[in-house]
């Protein structure tokens, strides 16, 4: 069942298009990742699916109602951690909590909220005085506070250190086990990749691609690139690099001194005849690897851009 | 039910942001504390029978005439003498210049001389207590020169206090009441920065997701803020009556209607300086300079009659102006509730109010299909 459907959003600024186009249908109980460069196109999107833009063409259905004629309805359905942590910062976190709940006909028990973003212990603590990972929790708190059917969560996890991070990750895959539908946007790919059931990838207001991220990768051409480095030097870098040139799933090869880097349309087939040859000759190798296709890598493939985090 | 559950956690989450906050408390309670103890004592320190002048005699021939002068300059009441016998020039001299006394009376050389020289130190030329010395000598020196010719003063001048209300206003009911319309009304104005500082930090944006009317934050936030000003009236005015002898003569109904139009006026106010205020700092200033022209053209400290003329209508056109006028009707002239110039006094500053208001909320409703 879909949860939440968008159809031909558009949206500009002036002569600026910031959103041309867009469609994607949610499914329930997904956590579904946007992500794309600055200025893609993500937080006009995204506020326009919360209401708060209006859109200059297009369709936002969420759980078959829509904004025009379902506004309060839609509130209490959805719940919004916003980019800027907009939280009350001279009120306790108990007390921010206590206020939201107070503005939905149904709400979650502060407590079991408290609980769950892992904030019992300070409870008490104005929010000026929380670290920069307990006040993202404690704003993804506020989103869960109604209960929603769906949840946004706009880069919960930028700035902060690995350990906020994962924090925040566990949070995620709870509110994911509670069968939420989830739609977040990161500007990290192994977030995207190790929690996302799909990705859409937005470049310049326009989807470029929407899929789960192990489709996505594979969709980047068969290619994989591997790497040896020998420890009999550049003289049995050099003999392996004659005796394996005539392997026909290996594209292309480049050595620098003692290292070779091939990559090879058929990796497995390719590493066994050549550690089968080194073996032959007696050549021990170091060191190999193959290299992974990460998010990442379909990023740049798709919009051309080197990721910056 | 939910609604007022709702307003009443709206009302303590505002309640307990503004008390927690340091700021609200040095701005709103102890700065106009301090403002008023100031103004009290430079300009209301008490009446004319305090006032005192230390002056010291210099008598450099003793004969009849100067004799009967200096038993005549000793019985004046506002005279504290330096010391009970004359003195020499030269001591009274240093006197002078050590600001030891506020001027020395010369007494005429010789029966046949008739100059009589005050003295005062350069610095205190123009000050009150050197104007007053030298007027009350004057007179004194024209009442001898009469009684001397033999002569009875055909006028005399007979002057007393006349103020609107129908006892005496001293000047201490005056400055307090203006301190107190001061600062509700500064209060209103400058409150309304947690309004830029909710957009700013976009707890504004957050609040629009959730299903609660904006609305009802506002009626929270102006219950907080009339509690506020509320506790300024209290502080101030026990600070007056029982610090600086303030006398008030309170008419409820219209006390308290000019407090409710003033704080929703003044609020109103703020709250349009906030719909287009980007940031804190610009609002801030927009706040100072209204509240600083309103402050002097307003009749908070002085009576606006002493303006030039081509002030005075701009005094008739801003609302602080009808704000103290209510409140001093409220607290001090107890001249009632039924007077046409109080309604239509509470009718501008309504006016005020209405139009800062709606115009602050356009600009936020068109702000809000703009933002991005």
């Amino acid at each position: 069942m879909s949860v939440l459907t968008v159809t031909n959003l558009r949206k500009s600024y002036g002569t600026v298009k910031a959103v041309e186009d867009i469609n994607f249908t949610v499914e329930a109980g997904e956590v579904f990742t946007i992500i794309g460069p600055n200025g893609a196109g993500k937080t006009t999107t995204l506020e326009m699916i919360e209401g708060l833009q209006e859109p200059d063409a297009g369709a936002i259905s969420i759980n078959g109602l829509t904004w025009k004629k379902d506004e309060s309805e839609i509130k209490t359905l959805i719940g919004v951690q916003p980019q800027s942590g907009a939280l009350f910062e001279l009120l306790t976190a108990e007390e921010n909590l206590d206020l939201f709940a107070s503005f939905y006909p149904r709400s979650r028990k502060t407590s079991e909220v408290l609980e769950m973003i892992n904030l019992t212990e300070h409870r008490g603590k104005r929010v000026k005085s929380l670290s920069g990972g307990q006040r993202q929790r404690l704003a993804i708190g506020l989103a869960m506070i109604n209960d929603p059917r769906v949840i946004f969560l706009d880069e919960p996890t930028t700035g902060l250190d690995p350990q906020a991070r994962r924090n925040i990750w566990d949070i995620i895959m709870k509110l994911k086990a509670l069968g939420t539908t989830i739609i977040l946007t990161t500007h990290y790919m192994e977030e995207a990749e190790k929690l996302s059931d799909r990705v859409c990838i937005v470049d310049q207001g326009h989807i470029i691609s929407l899929d789960t991220p192990a489709a996505l990768i594979s969709r980047l051409t068969q290619e994989r690139e591997m790497r040896l480095s020998f420890h009999d030097g550049e003289e049995a870098a050099s003999q392996t690099e004659k005796a394996i040139q005539s392997q026909p799933d290996i594209v292309r090869m480049e050595r620098d001194g003692a290292n070779l880097t091939l990559w090879s349309v058929k990796p497995e087939q390719s590493l066994y005849d050549l550690l089968g040859f080194t073996k032959e000759q007696g050549y021990r190798v170091e060191h190999v690897s193959i290299r992974e296709m990460s998010l990442e890598d379909v990023f740049i493939a798709f919009t051309g851009k080197e990721w910056r985090d | 039910m939910k609604i007022g559950n709702q307003l009443m956690k709206l009302f303590l989450a505002q309640l307990k942001t503004m008390f927690r906050e340091k700021q609200v408390w040095f701005w709103n309670l102890f700065f106009p504390v301090i403002l008023m103890v100031i103004f009290m004592v430079i300009f209301g320190g008490g009446d004319s029978s305090d006032f005192k002048a230390k002056v010291a005699l210099v008598k450099p021939q003793s004969n009849a005439a100067a004799d009967s002068f200096e038993a005549g300059l000793r019985k004046v009441p506002v005279f504290e003498w330096k010391t009970e016998q004359a003195v020499s020039s030269e001591q009274a001299d240093t006197w002078i210049k050590d600001k030891d006394v506020d001027a020395v009376i010369i007494l005429p050389e010789s029966e046949e001389a008739g100059d009589i020289q005050l003295i005062v130190n350069t610095e205190n030329e123009n000050n009150a207590t050197s104007q007053a010395v030298r007027g009350i000598l004057q007179q004194y020196v024209q009442q001898a020169s009469f009684a001397a010719a033999g002569v009875e003063p055909a006028f005399q001048l007979q002057s007393s206090v006349v103020s609107g209300g129908d006892e005496d206003l001293s000047s201490a009911d005056f400055l307090l009441t203006g301190m107190i319309a001061l600062s509700v009304a500064q209060a209103g104005l400058f409150g309304m920065v947690d309004m830029v500082e909710l957009r700013r930090t976009g707890l504004l944006k957050r609040l629009r997701l959730t299903p609660m009317r904006m609305g009802l934050y506002g009626v929270g936030g102006m219950m907080v803020r009339f509690i506020l000003s509320f506790v300024q009236i209290v502080l101030l005015s026990l600070i007056g009556v029982f610090g600086f002898g303030a006398n008030l003569h309170m008419d409820l109904p219209t006390l308290i209607v000019a407090f409710f139009v003033g704080v929703l006026a003044f609020n109103a106010l703020g709250y349009l300086f906030s719909s287009f205020s980007k940031s804190i700092e610009s609002y801030m200033g927009l706040a100072n300079i209204t509240s600083f022209l309103m402050m002097f053209l307003s009749g908070i400290f002085f009576a606006t009659s002493g303006l030039p003329d081509w002030l005075k209508p701009v005094t008739q056109v801003i609302p602080l102006t009808y704000f103290v006028e209510g409140m001093r009707d409220g607290m001090v002239y107890g001249s009632g509730f039924l007077t046409s110039t109080f309604w239509s006094g509470m009718g501008i500053l309504a006016l005020w109010g209405a139009g800062a208001f709606a115009l602050g909320a356009f600009i936020y409703r068109k702000g809000k299909v703009e933002a991005r």
